[in-house]
């Protein structure tokens, strides 16, 4: 006995260390590196504050702080509006089809920010941007109606991609809020209006919150779409600058560390809170109970949402799809549509590897991104498997360490995490192979493979495990037999959505990537960078189409709830 | 040669102790059961009845003592021994019945047997064998899912059962039931554990599933046996105030010991300044000038308007509930009020003064 309770130590406290240094080593690291201050001449370092001196002194980069917080705010306030409008609609009100509505409405969250943003650009570039060409058709505008190439387009593509995030955060505790609340205000005297701005809305505050707050970090932490639409342009961000740390001809390893640990601060700090003081809350304001919520009659104005919502599908969804399809058959793209010019060649140098006029950047991100979404997420699962069984089944040394190790990497973006990986491992064997990409994937995103394996063991009994122990089966049938089979939709929709979130990955693979290790988004980048629009736009469409097939096999599987990680 | 095999019991727990962090929650128990009895451990939670009842089943470690069940040590840390759960032979019944939402209630049952590699034909014959005792065989296909908190229960014991396992275990099985059902499966529990015949220990708070079910009872308190024995004795003879107080309802009063001999003397009670002297039964370990505690269940009070020579307390009603079958009385004696049971015939009103008096042979002395 002595010796099982030894035995659950020990395999708490080996995970624990492992979890422990994918997590913890590449942050410290990358403290660390942040102090070490490289010569003029790039030979040697020594230690020091001029990292940070530097942040407030450089011609550049003060101003893409600025930027990066100016992106996060406007694209905070829009994806909020955005999302808590949309999930009111759809959970209270009798807006007509919205059953239908709503999955569309969540899958700009499923999709590549990055692509949505080379799909805007193409709407709203100012001379060949599809938008403003049929702007100077149909009704006469010369110039262009809508110019994305800028900080605000940063914010459109930014805030209406997000939106499905505070959506989520929102959309449950209106579902399942108790109607009587609401009814007791409308006893009182209070009207409509006014009961949903004293009573429905503060009820789901900490939702809103919440999500704003994801928001905010998500896009300080973006690096696709301020990469595509502002920073060529003149406005940098903090990510771009990392970026351009990391590689390139100006690579300052040390300076992109200090840098990363100034965003670091930011996005760790809003997350602490999140997680500590509004997330709890959350629980207590509204029941757990399934009521049948509140439907609003909202009379003629039920088509006025209806359109709302058609509208949010159409510029988050549908047009960026249509846009990508019809440049991507375009030999080369002027602004507008050739119908005898349309031809599949850019496909075939973007998809088909064995052919010579393939481009490798784009071939190889196919198979690499297909080799990390399937490895990657199932080590992630089964990393996450083991540390939900061991934060809830076992009470072993080292449980309160994994329970905290498994939020930590929600709190750091991808690139400020790729960094430290990148600065810890580049004199290791595993640089330049898949296997740092696949680290940096697992690290940064088994929590939310984690949560949706916890989410489900929290509400299964342990007498459940205990019971079949007792019917004579040992630990592993158990596992195998009782467990795994109960905790199986969970694995699933947490497998499905990581395969997705590992499919799109770009800001730690644009840090860790090298020649032949090229993810998809790398190879999006690459054409964007290097090639043209019509090639981007195929490898954009295909990884799309990639993507919506997951998305439907996750709804499939997984259904609403599992979303709202 | 033969008295001796009796005499040893069929499960042996010897000084089990067992810590929680820095407390005891099992402190230095022994007890050992015959084969085929029904025991109960009863006590209020954080006694450490389910802890005890856990390290039988294994599914804990112990900090030391033995515990054996026939010939098969379970546990003994003094000799490096641990048979892990699934090595005990076991059937064990847990509170929220643990019925697999995966399968149907015959692949429930049938998994024990799956799990000892017992042929496929022979399965089906004990499965509808063991449904058909706890009347479950039309729902043998359903989805465990499907079934009332009843019927789930049912399930688990017979899937506890199935294997003929050595001991079968209980785990506050009745508390998620309503009060009816309760009262149903208390019996019907008991049922199914004398037919088949299998060694039974049961966790339990309520007292009078307790009383209803067990061959024997150990009234646990703070990691510690206080009391162990039948229903009825337990019941009628319990040897502390912790006991009289947790089984049923008593009225406690503490006083002192004047003479005791043969398990019979005088108590001295002093209440409001005036003391009286109280004929009782004594119990174990107490002797004369000791401080004891009078304990008195309310319908051995008896109430009466007029006084007589044996009736040395006068007090007043002060509430009078009719209850159809009895009438349950408080009755102001100084500060202390008595809870009396009387017969609805002698019609007892608040604000009345009465007389009342114990029968010395259900009056008890017990320890503090």
């Amino acid at each position: 006995m002595r010796a099982m309770l030894t035995q659950e130590n020990l395999s708490t406290a080996v995970v624990s260390l492992i979890v422990a240094a994918a997590v913890i080593i590449p942050l410290v690291v990358l403290f660390v590196s942040s102090f070490k201050v490289l010569d003029p001449l790039g030979w040697d370092t020594t230690w020091g504050f001029d990292n940070y001196v530097i942040m407030f002194t450089d011609r550049i980069i003060p101003k893409a702080f600025v930027n990066t917080l100016i992106i996060s705010s406007g694209s905070t306030i829009l994806a909020t509006f955005l999302g808590v409008s949309l999930a009111w609609i759809n959970a209270r009100t009798n807006c007509p089809l919205r059953d239908y509505l709503e999955p569309y409405n969540l899958i700009p969250f499923f999709l590549s920010p990055f692509v949505g943003a080379i799909a805007w650009h193409n709407l709203g570039e100012p001379q060949t941007g599809l938008l403003n060409n049929w702007a100077r058709d149909l009704l006469g505008i010369d110039g262009a109606l809508i110019n994305i190439d800028n900080i605000w387009g940063v914010i459109w593509v930014t805030g209406i991609f997000f939106a499905p995030l505070v959506y989520l955060f929102v959309v449950g505790s209106l579902r399942r809020m108790d109607p009587s609340l609401e009814d007791s205000a409308r006893t009182t005297g209070a009207g409509l209006v006014r009961t949903t701005m004293t009573v429905t809305l503060p009820l789901v505050m900490p939702g809103i919150l919440s999500g704003a707050i994801i928001v905010f970090v998500t896009s300080a932490g973006e690096f696709g779409v301020p990469f595509k639409l502002s920073a060529p342009y003149g406005w940098e961000t903090l990510t771009t600058q990392i970026f351009s740390k990391a590689v390139g001809d100006d690579a300052n390893h040390n300076l992109g560390a200090a840098m990363s640990m100034a965003l670091g601060l930011i996005t760790v700090i809003l997350i602490y809170i999140q997680q500590r003081y509004i997330a709890p809350r959350s629980f207590t304001t509204v029941t757990g109970k399934g009521f049948r919520p509140n439907v609003l009659d909202l009379g003629p104005w039920r088509w006025v949402a209806f359109a709302y919502n058609l509208l949010f599908i159409a510029v988050a969804v549908v047009l960026p799809i249509i846009c990508l399809l019809i440049v991507s058959l375009h030999p080369v793209w002027t602004g507008a549509i050739q119908w005898d010019q349309l031809t599949t060649i850019n496909y075939v140098k973007t998809l088909f590897w064995w052919r010579p006029e393939a481009i490798s950047a784009a071939t190889n991100g196919i198979g690499n991104s297909l080799i990390l979404s399937f490895g990657g997420a199932s080590i992630a699962m089964v990393l996450a498997l083991v540390i939900s069984y061991m934060i809830h089944r076992t009470k072993g040394f080292g449980v309160r360490l994994l329970d905290f190790l498994s939020v930590v990497p929600i709190g750091f973006p991808g690139i400020v995490l790729a960094m430290g990986v990148l600065i810890t491992y580049i004199q290791t064997p595993i640089y330049a192979t898949l296997w740092i990409l696949m680290l940096g994937y697992i690290t940064r995103f088994f929590p939310y493979g984690q949560r949706n394996i916890s989410s489900i063991m929290l509400a299964i009994s342990e007498e459940l495990d205990q019971s079949s122990r007792m019917a004579g089966a040992s630990w592993l049938t158990t596992l195998r037999r009782i467990t795994i089979p109960l905790l199986k939709p969970g694995i699933f929709a947490g497998w499905i959505l990581l395969f997705i979130i590992f499919l799109r990955e770009l800001s730690i693979s644009i840090i860790l990537f090298t020649t032949g290790t090229e993810t998809l988004s790398v190879g999006v980048y690459y054409l964007t960078n290097f090639e043209n629009e019509p090639l981007t736009s195929a490898l954009s469409m295909a990884q799309t189409v990639m993507l919506l097939i997951a998305i439907y096999v996750f709804r499939r599987v997984a259904g609403r709830e599992a979303l709202t990680a | 040669m033969c008295a001796a095999e009796t005499s040893r019991a069929y499960l042996e727990v010897e000084h089990l102790v067992k810590w929680f962090g820095n407390d005891r929650a099992v402190d230095d128990i022994s007890f050992g059961i015959p084969e085929g009895s029904f025991l109960t451990l009863l006590g209020p939670s954080g006694c450490g009845k389910t802890t005890t009842l856990m390290s039988i089943a294994g599914l804990h470690s112990i900090d030391s003592g033995r515990i054996r069940v026939g010939d098969t040590v379970f546990t003994s840390p003094k000799e490096g021994l641990f048979l892990p759960p699934e090595k005990r032979d076991i059937g064990m019944v847990f509170q929220s019945y643990a019925i697999w939402p995966h399968m149907t209630v015959a692949q429930n049952v049938a998994y024990p047997l799956e799990i000892r590699n017992v042929e496929k034909s022979e399965i089906d014959d004990r499965v509808a064998e063991v449904l058909k005792l706890v009347g479950l065989t039309d729902w043998a296909d359903s989805l465990a899912t499907n079934l009332s908190g009843g019927q789930q229960q049912r399930a688990s014991v017979a899937r506890a059962i199935v294997s003929n396992p050595r001991l079968l275990l209980f785990d506050e099985p009745l508390s998620n039931l309503d009060l009816k059902l309760r009262e149903i499966m208390r019996v019907e529990l008991k049922r199914i554990q004398s037919e088949v015949g299998i060694t039974a220990i049961y966790v339990t708070h309520d007292q009078s599933e307790a009383l209803v079910m067990s061959d024997e009872i150990i009234v646990m308190s703070k990691g510690k046996i206080e009391q162990r024995g039948g229903p009825v004795e337990i019941y009628s003879q319990p040897v502390n105030e912790y006991v009289s107080n947790f089984i049923g309802v008593a009225n406690l009063l503490k006083g002192k010991v004047i003479d005791a001999s043969d398990g019979h003397g005088n108590v001295e009670v002093t209440q409001n300044g005036h003391a009286i002297t109280v004929p009782c039964r004594i119990g174990p370990g107490i002797s004369a000038g000791d401080e004891a505690v009078l304990s008195v269940r309310p319908e051995n009070v008896h109430a009466e308007r007029e006084g007589s020579a044996n009736a040395n307390v006068e007090g007043e009603v002060t509430h009078a509930i009719f209850l159809g079958s009895y009438v349950d009385c408080r009755v102001q004696w100084g500060d202390f009020e008595w809870k009396v049971i009387a017969h609805p015939r002698t019609r007892l009103r608040a604000g009345e003064k009465v007389y009342l008096h114990f029968d010395p042979q259900h009056t008890l002395a017990v320890q503090p």
